[in-house]
């Protein structure tokens, strides 16, 4: 990882949320992308079409266990590169046949193919490891949170 | 060698991740295979051997009745999966 772009160079303290109160997935989402939203990195059609998505063709972007990574098409109002992780207080079903409960959301907003990839690269490497994501859960504060990504990003 | 296309609704998130993944364990089994990325709009035009995708798009495609082996992963970083998965179509 070390001379890499790593997650942390995206994950800004904004667009980190902790102990987030959802009473279902879709609300989950409209919470884990509201600091995009508000940051003007994504427009509202980009949101809107997650939530199109999902209700239309079911939860594909819940892609390991507990973990879903809200996201559309670029040209749906994806301004700039944005990576946001929300944190419930309690686990939504999605609806998954295999990676239910979701209490950890990455919410992706890049405007082009490639400015992304590193990013993304270094998040699936992140949630590759097995303890990563049992550690978040203990995190109270965002600056927690931010802490314990550039701990495992250090390997 | 063989081409497969990583696919997802979108093309930029969920795919890329998956492509990574399914790198690492082509370069840890040396399979002779070759990964491209798209959105499922990708999937009409491509001329190769195998689609990898998430599981509940997989269903989808199923539907197509498209010449490709269709692969549906559930966990994009459970790599066991992935290689339990490809290995009978790569493999043969």
């Amino acid at each position: 990882m070390r001379g890499e772009i790593v997650l942390s160079d995206t994950l800004i303290d904004k667009y980190v949320q902790v102990k987030v109160v959802a009473k279902d997935f879709e609300e989950a989402i409209l919470k884990a992308t509201k600091p995009l939203l508000d940051d003007g990195a994504v427009e509202q059609t980009y949101i809107d079409k997650i939530i199109d998505i999902y209700r239309n063709t079911g939860p594909y972007i819940v892609i390991t266990e507990h973990v879903a990574l809200p996201h559309a098409p670029s040209e749906f109002g994806a301004n700039k590169l944005a990576i946001g992780l929300t944190i419930l207080n309690e686990a939504v079903m999605s609806g998954h046949n295999t990676n239910d409960p979701v209490k950890f959301l990455f919410s992706l907003s890049s405007p082009d193919q490639n400015q992304h990839l590193e990013s993304l690269s270094a998040l699936v490497q992140l949630l590759a490891q097995s303890d990563f994501l049992e550690e978040l859960e203990t995190a109270n504060s965002v600056e927690e949170v931010l802490n314990i990504v550039k701990a495992y990003e250090k390997g | 060698m063989k081409k497969a296309l990583v696919a997802c609704r979108a093309g930029m998130g969920s795919s890329l991740m998956l492509k990574i993944k399914v790198q690492e364990v082509i370069n840890e089994n040396n399979w002779d295979l070759e990964l491209e990325h798209s959105s499922l709009d990708g999937v009409t035009g491509f001329s190769g051997d195998l689609i990898i995708t998430l599981s509940d798009v997989a269903s989808e495609l199923e539907a197509r009745n498209l010449p490709q082996a269709i692969v549906g992963i559930n966990n994009i970083v459970d790599k066991k999966e992935i290689k339990d998965k490809l290995e009978p179509v790569v493999v043969k």
